[in-house]
């Protein structure tokens, strides 16, 4: 976090501090180029000729190959594999940490610890997130040190001989105790709730006192990981003209290059990232993990290093998809339209802020459903714990919000004795429908295509 | 993952691999499939100085019908026994069981001695062969001796066999071959997934009586090792088979088996299970002897 | 160290490694075959799959001592100066690989359930491929790349029956 900066930017002049910042900058903005929009965008429903049509992928041949080349599959002269000691424990602070057992063993070429990273954090929104934990363990995932060896081999054995000494702290993992004023902070002296949403429609109140009947369920989702079938690999040379090159299989390569940037302090333009193959994204390799540590262990050792995570580090080290706890309340007449909803959402984010706000803007909008609700009051949370963090994961909220409100529908059209599907149909947007936040939706096709997907799947006969 | 440091040392027969046991004393650890031994090596489980790899012991292969019973050798594959026309022949379920395990891949490397040396409650061979009185035969220092797979189960990953000691083929006995017999598996998914509960039964039957005789019950999942469910069985055994008993037995079941609560399934889950698995295991073994008749 | 000596896509090929190194690790590293993956390296995702003497396995759960001596085919064998595999000509067709990591460890199950069963029903497809993760694609076009494989090997054309 901010105060982190001040630390890892300690004894540097105001002078120093304008450069370095200068230095992230982009060198020059150039105007955004008018395109005629209008004439390129289709016409609304508008069937393109590449609709229906079977397409090959060009990438598609080297796959099948087996000649398509993912990080793991590219190596350098003299290169080293890197290996990460991860905490264990989920709230800590570090007492001390000791490698030279580490470093002197034959092979190991350079050991890295926090300390020695010029801006020891990192993230989308909030630098909330170490690049190696130093003085404080947030998850158990958290890195503590870095190996890097002859081989992988003797990085893991190494990694058992650095010391580290802990006191265990109080931690939290639940998310709704996390949210309460005397819960353990996970960042102090932050609050733990970090990013909170509101979304105010109509008046919900006056809805629910109008409404035949009052409908309220809690719905809750789990922590899920992307598991992408390459796990996280890159590796990183910095060479003797003090540039560094990384190859990532990161997703978001421009951001990347801007955090790796800002944690090694060092000019944008001398940092070169090439993006390789991805093996599957998901949403969990749109930020930089371990490319920092092996930048800087390259520049150490003068060797290009290299490093992929283990299947178990995929999990506790990555990011995954938020769980979510959501309570609803929903006001409806007894033919099934619905007046008014409430909705309360807390997002479990984890140790670090990632992707978090914008899973939570997402979630939000979408929480109420794609159902015309004239009064409607959302709000959401989102908390961190001691646990592995959250982050994008395709659908950025929605798949969980989804759950949860069709969950509701269908417990209210079972409680009404109305179809699960006339439901819908009654309450479903139409064209010209106003979303939560007042957007004029167009192309809305949800009741076509819901009663078409009745009758393709036989809904009729299947629900008799 | 990778593994730390060992020794590899091949034997080509059991007696070599008993030599070579004998020799390397606590030190060594024996290597079949290497399917559950080598994902143990990465995860750092064990620190075996030396590994022995039987995968080419000729004589720890083979299935065949001798004056005792039905062998199958340790070193017997999953694969191989799905393919097997004897075991084909007299036990559909053990196909069955061999085919539910992880998948093709895992079954080609996977034996029937790694299965049950490995000892996991969740083991999809051990109910069948259970079901079947099946003996196992363990070589050491000292000679071989026989024991059934009740004795051989200890707990979870624990059996009676020796640090020096080489289990080598695995004995249906011969009274039993041809015994109806069933094995169902319930796992979360058809392929790699590990049983929540899974379970076999077997019977002859008196047709005079259409009553059971000598039933076993067989769970596993369900408690520290794969089980027996002799209240069940006692139950059962010369008792009319009509839908009421098996019920009973599938009640009785229900109550012998300790299962616990965990990531897969909570315990009353698994209870819902046995109940169904039995009196299924139990209709098809019944079926299974109608259509031998 | 440990002395391997297996034939590879139809050559013998040598190398010196500690004992604790798997097959797949020779493939990759020594031979610099490294179009068999390493997904999770504990048998669950079949990105390793290699054909041993004709059958798939997990090279990962294979040391290379245990494959001295063997026939390996990985999917590097199954391409020539000719042409691609009928696999992998029809998984280029259908664009039934999306990120692709999984890619050459299906194609490689599949032609072990082709050499088998030359006109396998999905079911049948569907368990010789129950070994192999796939987190992109949903299958779908991998079962009928197979199919359309399995067509062409029979000396139908591609689409006959579609
Ligand atoms: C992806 C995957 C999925 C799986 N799914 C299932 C499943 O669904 N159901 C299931 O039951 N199992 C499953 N397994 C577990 C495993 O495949 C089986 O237990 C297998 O049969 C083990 O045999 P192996 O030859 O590979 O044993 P190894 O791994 O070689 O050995 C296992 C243990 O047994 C010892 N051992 C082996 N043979 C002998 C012998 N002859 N004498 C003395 N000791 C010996 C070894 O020292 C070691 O301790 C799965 C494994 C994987 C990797
Ligand atoms: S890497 Fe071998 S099965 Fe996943
Ligand atoms: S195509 Fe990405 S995992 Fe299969």
């Amino acid at each position: 976090m901010d105060e982190k900066v001040k630390v890892a930017d300690r004894g540097k002049t105001l002078e120093d501090l304008k450069q370095t910042d200068a230095d992230l900058r982009l060198p020059s903005v150039v105007e955004p180029a008018h395109f005629p929009i209008e004439t390129l965008a289709p016409e609304a429903r508008q069937q393109t000729p590449a609709v229906g049509q079977r397409a090959t992928r060009p990438d598609g041949r080297l796959h099948g190959l087996g000649q398509t080349k993912y990080i793991d599959d590219i190596t350098f002269p003299n290169m080293l594999h890197a290996k990460i000691k991860r905490a264990g424990i989920a709230a800590a602070l570090i007492k001390s940490i000791d490698t030279s057992e580490a470093e002197k063993m034959p092979g190991v070429m350079a050991v890295l610890t926090g300390n020695e990273i010029p801006v020891n954090s990192f993230g989308p929104s909030y630098q909330d997130q170490p690049v190696l934990a130093y003085e404080r363990v947030f998850h158990a995932g958290d890195g503590v040190a870095a190996v890097a060896a002859l081989t992988e081999q003797i990085a893991v054995e190494a990694l058992d001989k650095i010391k580290v000494e802990y006191e265990p702290i109080e931690a939290v993992f639940d998310p709704m105790l996390a949210m309460q004023e005397d819960a353990p902070k996970v960042h102090p002296p932050h609050d733990n709730v970090y990013a909170t949403k509101a979304i105010k429609k109509g008046d919900v109140e006056k809805g629910f006192a109008e409404a035949d009947k009052i409908f309220e369920g809690r719905f809750s989702t789990q922590m899920i990981e992307h598991v992408p079938l390459e796990p996280h690999a890159s590796i990183a040379e910095w060479d003797g003209n003090g540039r560094v090159t990384l190859w990532s299989s990161l997703g978001r390569i421009t951001l990347g290059r801007a955090d790796i940037s800002r944690t090694l302090n060092m000019p944008i333009n001398k940092i070169r990232i090439v993006g390789t193959v991805v093996g599957g994204n998901f949403g969990g390799k749109n930020e930089i993990t371990t490319e920092p540590v092996l930048a800087l262990l390259s520049k150490k050792t003068g060797r290009p290093v290299k490093m992929i995570y283990s299947r178990e580090e995929e999990f506790i080290a990555s990011t995954t998809r938020h769980p979510f706890i959501m309570d609803y309340k929903t006001g409806v007449m007894n033919d099934g339209r619905i007046v008014a909803r409430k909705v309360r959402l807390v997002l479990d984010g984890g140790a670090y802020c990632s992707w978090s706000e914008t899973t939570l803007g997402k979630a939000c909008i979408l929480s109420a459903g794609p159902y015309n609700i004239d009064n409607l009051h959302v709000e959401a949370f989102c908390t961190y714990t001691n646990k592995t963090m959250a982050g994008a994961m395709r659908g950025f909220g929605a798949p969980q919000v989804c759950f949860a409100y069709e969950s509701h529908m269908d417990d209210i059209a079972h409680d009404l004795g109305i179809d699960p599907l006339e439901i819908r149909m009654l309450n479903a947007f139409e064209e010209g429908s106003l979303s939560p936040t007042g957007q004029v939706l167009q192309s809305v096709v949800v009741k076509e295509s819901l009663q078409t997907a009745a009758e393709r799947f036989g809904w009729k006969e299947f629900s008799k | 993952m990778v593994m730390r440091a060992f020794d590899l040392v091949s034997a080509e027969t059991a007696d070599q691999a008993v030599a070579l046991l004998a020799e390397h004393g606590s030190e060594a650890m024996i290597l079949a499939g290497g399917t559950d031994m080598l994902v143990d090596l990465k995860h750092d489980k064990h620190r075996p100085a030396v590994v022995v790899d039987i995968s080419r012991a000729g004589d720890l292969k083979g299935i065949e019908i001798t004056d005792e019973g039905l062998r199958i050798g340790a070193l017997v594959t999953h694969t191989e026994i799905m393919k097997s026309p004897i075991v084909q022949e007299n036990f559909p379920a053990m196909v069955h069981a061999a085919h539910t395990i992880g998948a093709v891949q895992t079954r080609n490397l996977g034996t029937l001695g790694g299965n049950l040396v490995t000892c996991v409650p969740s083991m999809d061979s051990g109910p069948t062969l259970m079901a079947l009185d099946a003996e196992v035969a363990v070589a050491g220092p000292d000679g071989r001796r026989r024991m059934t797979l009740d004795e051989f189960f200890v707990g979870p990953r624990k059996t009676t066999l020796k640090e020096n000691e080489l289990l080598v083929d695995i004995l249906i006995p011969k009274k039993n071959v041809g015994k109806p017999v069933d094995f169902l598996k319930f796992g979360l998914r058809k392929g790699q997934a590990l049983a929540l509960v899974n379970a076999a039964s077997s019977f002859w039957v008196d047709w005079d009586k259409n009553a059971f005789v000598e039933p076993r019950i067989s769970l596993g999942a369900v408690a520290p090792t794969v089980i027996r469910v002799p209240e069940a069985e006692a139950y059962l055994d010369g008792r009319e088979i009509t839908p009421d008993a098996t019920a009973e037995a599938a009640r009785l079941a229900v109550e012998a088996a300790k299962p616990i609560s965990d990531f897969r399934a909570s315990a009353e889950y698994r209870r819902d299970l046995i109940a169904v698995l039995t009196r299924r295991t139990l209709e098809n073994a019944y079926d299974l002897a109608k259509a031998k008749r | 160290m440990t002395d391997v000596s297996m034939t590879v896509n139809g050559e013998e090929r040598t190398a010196s490694v500690p004992p604790e190194t798997t097959l797949l690790t020779v493939l990759r590293e020594n031979f610099f075959l490294t179009g068999s993956k390493l997904g999770c390296d504990v048998g669950d995702c079949g990105a390793c799959t290699v054909l041993v003497d004709g059958i798939p396995v997990n090279a990962c759960l294979m040391l290379a001592g245990q494959a001295e001596g063997r026939d390996i085919v990985t999917i590097e064998g199954l391409a020539n100066q000719d042409g691609m595999h009928p696999l992998q000509q029809a998984f280029e067709n259908l664009a039934s690989l999306q990120c692709g990591f999984c890619g050459p460890g299906v194609i490689i199950s599949a032609k072990a359930l082709l050499e088998e069963n030359p006109d396998p029903s999905v079911d049948d497809i569907r368990d010789a491929l129950s070994g192999n993760l796939c987190r992109c694609t949903g299958y779908t076009k991998m079962i009928e790349a197979v199919q359309d494989a399995a067509r062409i090997m029979r000396g139908e054309s591609a689409d006959e029956a579609a």
